[in-house]
């Protein structure tokens, strides 16, 4: 057939697209964003947002993730640096290749706030009418009343000694927490209209007092008094208590350290005061009646030990002292290990009836503490006697609630738990007022971190967070297609030679680059980064967004639920359910 | 992952393809790239049916349906009428199956490339004739099932090395690309639009009913093609210069292939062959881009002028 000129030939052409054809009826299994936990966040005590915090760094908004850090710790600076950070211990990123150094992170996005001056103006509820007392400005204390002030409550905090911090303050050296750290903390929970009353030490007589002045009295009051050995021959001359020793330095009074000193703990407590003595000229040991790899104290503190000098003896327990030509015989028993103890370090038992004997010129014990008085602690379980995870709740006639945080109600002695029984405080007092007695628990349950027990102060307050998942992601859930593997940051520290007779800290800051970097290789488990991928792969362009990322959602009419975007989502924020489950 | 791609979309949802099509996939990031002067040129295949049953079309972009064993000399004609109109704007895409590319389709794309007709020539490998009903085809691979090679009689031959059947008529750009990595997918179409001549990609798309994979796993499977050096994503220049462009984590053969049901039949003894041959494989693919040959050279003799990888071959 020829064509005319001008006449176009036939040709069949298509004149509609297949968009009236909507594919979605073929789906059985329906895909949805969601975001969840990562282990870290649930494995912090305070709750902290890691995820997030690291997905704001890495983007550069290191403002943006020191206030989400806020919104869950006011003490991010300390927390960085003396933080036994459980949080890196189950990060999912250690089966890849190394945790998140989160700690490191967490220090220089504080030390960059401080840096450049920063105030925050977190969210804060209208003014309530309850006034909190809260006795003890450690950082339970600190932690209780920067919560409540958060929640709309006038706080005053009551504080024996001239200046505020506890344990941060007074128990722990210098070179470890420098001072301008600490008191930048605690101007900033000041400016959040907390009053701190300092040399106002606290009586049971005027705790009772404190009972009827004010609609409830937090106490956290820590546990400062260091525990004695229980051997033979102790007296307060031969035997001087660690925690006296640290805080006596951080007055300002030059250390004891002629001759040989033994530290007899294995706690942090006995590593600070092994390292203070050392670093000031003297000669020191830790006796520890376990082994290494079972102290309680960070592994990388007992490595800097060793390595500035310090003595370390395992498997030895002391059992006597006596004097010798002025100076000071110790005797130890030989342990050995046998067996496990139920938290799965090695049981130790008597090795025989194997001794050593031990000329020494200082003994300090680090084996412990309590609490200085009998009645800061909470009464046994009787009626009105509330126990919740972190704290303990008083309810009586005839004063207000007292809520016990921090050492006094924690098994683990440390700022993460003693910060966790702030908040938790905070929010148990907060619906005792707004919604009584039998609201709490649920209205706690409802802000658990993942598996808990941490808790998030955001969610309380009905933030986004509070509407994700409390699926703990599993590290077989990332997509590592995506990941490559990336050495973790290396922490710097002071040369050793550098260290002796300084105040300096002795862990330096990270550079912005090497915080990029690091926050840059977290997996964000659970958490929606924009990445794009779902859009990327959708073979049925069923993954609809703006041009600036915004809006994510899927388009049900076309999507026929082949499960693209759930593999490929590396965080796995994407899940696959039942249709019209 | 962000695209340096199009924005707007050129395929519309809605189209017939089964969930999780890899085919797909390729088409949508490859029209992202390629932008709206585009025109496609489609032989039978699955995509033909995809894109458009009449009325309807799933393309924003001119579609020409082909006849299967001529997408390359409808693609030649297009390009002629284009250029009698003084269109140099408008780039033709040949888009072909395997199948249409390998067997059916192979003296048209041969002759065409050899007067170096101004296209690209894409072939989207999903490794059998899968619109028809899984059929062996020269591509699929040593090991598979297919509906003609069933049961015991699973294909023992090798797959046809495409790649340096184009690489033999020394055309300007020749590359192998993969769904799971679009970003290399997305600088290769650009850079094959930006070249005069003929082009070929070759695009490995999985095709979840045919590999016996779960639909959800289409991308991680072919990713893993790519990880066992089985698909290796390389490009080469006017049939000489070779570049490896990936050499990332690494996989073992088996992984790849026990996530497929189209070879659940195979062996310990079978992985351990066809690793073998892989690793012959991918050595002379390393030796081809020069890697071997010029560590080789600097070693044998720092003061001698080095000579050029592109040169060894």
């Amino acid at each position: 057939m020829s064509v005319a000129m001008g006449q176009k030939p036939f040709v069949v052409i298509t004149y509609e697209t297949t968009e009236s054809n909507k594919t979605g009826s073929w789906r059985f299994l329906k895909p949805r964003y969601q975001d969840k936990q990562s282990p870290c966040s649930a494995g912090c005590p305070a709750g902290e947002d890691i995820g997030m915090i690291e997905m704001l760094a890495r983007q550069g908004l290191f403002n943006e993730a020191w206030e989400m850090i806020l919104r869950e710790n006011p003490l991010p600076g300390v927390c960085g640096r003396v933080c036994f950070h459980p949080c890196e211990s189950v990060c999912n990123r250690k089966d890849f290749d190394s945790p998140i150094a989160v700690h490191t992170l967490e220090r220089f996005l504080a030390d960059t706030a401080a840096g450049k001056g920063l105030a925050t103006t977190p969210q804060k509820l209208p003014k309530r009418n309850q006034r909190i007392a809260v006795i003890g400005a450690g950082p339970a204390g600190l932690s209780a009343a920067w919560f409540l002030s958060m929640l709309g409550y006038p706080c005053d905090i009551f504080e024996a000694l001239p200046e505020a911090g506890g344990i941060l303050r007074w128990g722990i050296p210098e070179y470890r927490l420098p001072l301008a750290v600490l008191q930048s903390e605690i101007a900033r929970i000041r400016s959040q209209g907390v009053h701190i009353l300092t040399k106002k030490a606290v009586s049971s007589e005027s705790f009772h007092e404190l009972r009827r002045s004010y609609s409830a009295v937090f106490l956290g009051c820590g546990h400062a008094h260091g525990a004695p050995l229980g051997i033979a021959g102790e007296t307060p001359e031969s035997v001087k208590d660690g925690l006296d020793f640290l805080r006596r330095a951080r007055q300002g009074e030059r250390p004891l350290c002629d001759g040989f000193s033994v530290v007899i703990g294995g706690g942090n407590t006995a590593v600070d005061v092994a390292r203070t003595i050392t670093m000031s000229g003297g000669n020191a040991a830790i006796l520890y009646r376990r082994r290494r790899e079972d102290m309680p104290a960070f592994g990388d503190e007992i490595a800097m030990a060793l390595e500035e000098g310090v003595g370390l003896e395992e498997l030895v327990a002391p059992s006597a002292i006596e004097c010798h030509d002025g100076r000071l015989r110790l005797l130890l028993r030989k342990m050995k290990i046998k067996g496990r103890d139920k938290d799965g370090r090695g049981r130790i038992v008597f090795d025989g009836k194997k001794t050593v004997k031990k000329v020494v010129d200082h003994i300090f014990a680090a084996t412990g503490a309590t609490a200085a008085e009998l009645w800061y602690s909470p009464p046994l379980a009787q009626r009105g006697v509330i126990g919740f995870s972190h704290c303990v709740l008083l309810l009586e006639e005839g004063g207000a609630p007292v809520i016990y945080g921090g050492d006094l109600t924690n098994e683990a002695k440390n700022v993460a738990q003693a910060i966790a029984s702030g908040k938790q405080a905070a929010m148990v007092l907060d619906t005792y007022f707004e919604r009584g007695i039998d609201e709490i628990k649920p209205r706690l349950e409802a802000c658990v971190v993942g598996d808990g027990p941490a808790l998030s102060m955001e969610a309380y307050l009905g933030g986004p967070r509070g509407l994700r998942s409390s699926h703990l992601v599993q590290y077989a859930e990332i997509n590592t297609d995506y990941f490559q593997n990336e050495t973790r940051v290396t922490q710097p520290r002071l040369a050793v030679e550098d260290r002796s007779r300084s105040v300096n800290e002795i862990e330096l800051p990270i550079t912005a680059e090497t915080a990029l970097r690091e926050s840059g290789r977290c997996f964000n488990c659970g958490l929606c980064d924009e990445c794009d991928n779902c859009y990327v792969f959708c073979p049925d362009a069923a993954v609809i967004r703006g041009q600036h990322m915004e809006n994510r959602h899927i388009n049900y009419d076309y999507c026929k639920g082949c499960g693209v975007c759930f593999t490929e989502c590396p965080r796995h924020a994407v899940i696959m359910g039942e249709e019209g489950s | 992952m962000r695209l340096d791609a199009d924005e707007r979309e050129f395929m519309c949802s809605g189209h017939a393809a089964c969930p999780g099509c890899g085919a797909v996939i390729a088409l949508r990031i490859f029209t992202k790239a390629m932008g709206e002067n585009t025109i496609l040129v489609i032989p039978a295949s699955c995509t033909g049916v995809i894109v458009g049953v009449y009325p309807q079309s799933v393309m924003r972009i001119p579609v020409v349906h082909a006849p299967m064993p001529a997408g390359a000399s409808v693609a030649s004609g297009l390009r002629a009428a284009l250029d009698m109109r003084g269109d140099t704007d408008t780039t033709v895409v040949a888009w072909a199956g395997d199948g249409g590319t390998f067997d059916i389709g192979f003296q048209a794309l041969s002759g065409a490339v050899e007067r170096n007709e101004d296209f690209i020539y894409v072939c989207y490998d999903n490794e059998a004739y899968m619109n028809t009903g899984i059929q062996c085809s020269s591509s699929t691979p040593y090991g598979a099932w297919t509906t003609t090679t069933p049961g015991q009689d699973w294909k023992r031959l090798r797959k046809k090395n495409i790649v340096e059947a184009l690489v033999a008529h020394r055309i300007p750009y020749v590359a192998t690309a993969n769904i799971a990595f679009p970003e290399d997918l997305v600088r290769k179409v650009k850079k094959a639009k930006s070249i005069k001549g003929s082009k070929f990609l070759h695009i490995f798309a999985s095709c979840p009913p045919g590999w016996r994979i779960p639909s959800e796993i289409s991308v991680k499977t072919a990713r893993m093609a790519v990880q066992a050096n089985i698909f290796p994503l390389y490009e080469v220049e006017d049939g000489v210069r070779y570049t490896i462009n990936y050499k990332g984590k690494q996989r073992p053969v088996q992984d790849y292939f026990e996530v497929q049901g189209r070879f659940s039949h195979l062996t310990a003894e079978d992985f351990e062959q066809i690793q073998k041959m892989v690793e012959e494989d991918w050595e002379l693919l390393q030796r081809k881009a020069g890697d071997q040959a010029a560590d080789a050279c600097i070693q044998s003799s720092s003061a001698k002028r080095a000579i050029k990888p592109n040169k060894v071959f």
